[in-house]
């Protein structure tokens, strides 16, 4: 399986993970370790001056796993370069996973807003990874301005729902001169199987690991489908026809019997 | 002095911002400050010192997806 290339660091897993909702910081670690991720995504927030909050940093640092802070919470462009902003001062990173969602209940990513922040992110020095819709004309303007990857939807945030946005994330695929990491609703192994079937280059999963019985197994799943989809479609997939085509040859050798 | 620290008066006994994080007993890992709606640079923290109604918001790292 080839290894890939974003803004020149090389990651070996193409499943990119989240840590948000996991149960126990140790449930997390157990989690992404099983799925041997690279690249996790953290979240920043006003600090909490009376409660304490477990470290969640050290264990990640220690496992020499990247870190991908997000702009959640910015509902505007100004908001979000602000954010990327401080989560460069707070991580020591200049990777920032921009995304932009006003509407907190169906948390669809606000395609203007993401193109006039990306475009300043870039032009302040950051890897900039957009979370939008799976617009494919969007996604061309993004790698236009100078982002380094796309990260179009599957489903909505945590709904599980898989590929729903398919016909355009393959015309994204297609297109995309940057990688696409697909992000957002991958509910099962099997979505993100099909997604690098497609030929993403990355998934990105969060609920489907932190929310399951036994979160480590399920860590294991998606390592084991994300490698399985890249495999298949490294080796090249099959084209789909309607009319059956014989594996055996067909030859009348029974003739005789009848 | 009195300051404001996350949107909350905060009466502070000491002069910088470091001070500020000692006085709080939170350690300088995965943090970022702004003042007055700037980010100020962690390498700044030990010289940058703090007024009286200084606007400080501390922003802490945490889980996310």
């Amino acid at each position: 399986m080839s290894s890939l290339l974003i803004a020149g660091h090389e990651f070996h897993s193409r499943l990119f993970t989240g840590t948000g909702k996991y149960a126990s910081a140790d449930a997390m670690m157990d989690s992404l370790t099983a799925s041997e991720s690279e690249l996790v995504t953290l979240s920043l927030r006003r600090m909490d001056l009376k409660n304490h909050t477990d470290n969640i940093l050290q264990p990640l640092q220690q496992q020499g796993i990247k870190l991908l802070p997000n702009t959640s919470g910015a509902r505007t462009a100004k908001e979000a370069v602000f954010a990327a902003e401080l989560a460069r001062e707070a991580l020591e990173t200049h990777w920032v996973k921009l995304e932009i969602h006003p509407d907190p209940r169906y948390l669809m990513p606000d395609g203007m807003e993401t193109l006039l922040a990306a475009e300043e992110l870039i032009k302040k020095g950051f890897v900039v990874m957009p979370y939008v819709h799976a617009d494919p004309v969007l996604c061309k303007r993004l790698e236009e301005v100078g982002c380094q990857c796309v990260m179009p939807l599957g489903s909505p945030i945590g709904s599980n729902m898989g590929l729903a946005s398919r016909p355009f994330l393959e015309i994204i695929i297609e297109q995309s001169r940057v990688p696409v990491i697909i992000d957002a609703g991958i509910g099962a192994p099997s979505d993100a199987s099909l997604a690098m079937e497609l030929g993403a280059d990355a998934v990105l999963v969060n609920t489907a690991m932190a929310v399951a019985k036994r979160p480590a197994q399920m860590g294991k799943a998606f390592r084991l489908a994300v490698e399985a989809g890249r495999m298949a479609y490294e080796s090249g997939l099959g084209a789909k026809r309607i009319q059956a085509q014989a594996t055996s040859p067909l030859t009348d050798f029974l003739g005789a019997l009848s | 002095m009195k300051i404001v620290l996350n949107d909350v008066p905060y009466e502070f006994t000491g002069n910088t911002l470091e001070d500020l994080l000692n006085e709080l007993g939170k350690s300088q890992q995965g943090i970022a400050i702004a003042i007055n709606q700037q980010v100020v640079p962690k390498s700044l923290w030990c010289a940058t010192e703090l007024n009286e109604q200084s606007q400080v918001f501390i922003f802490e790292s945490i889980a996310g997806g």
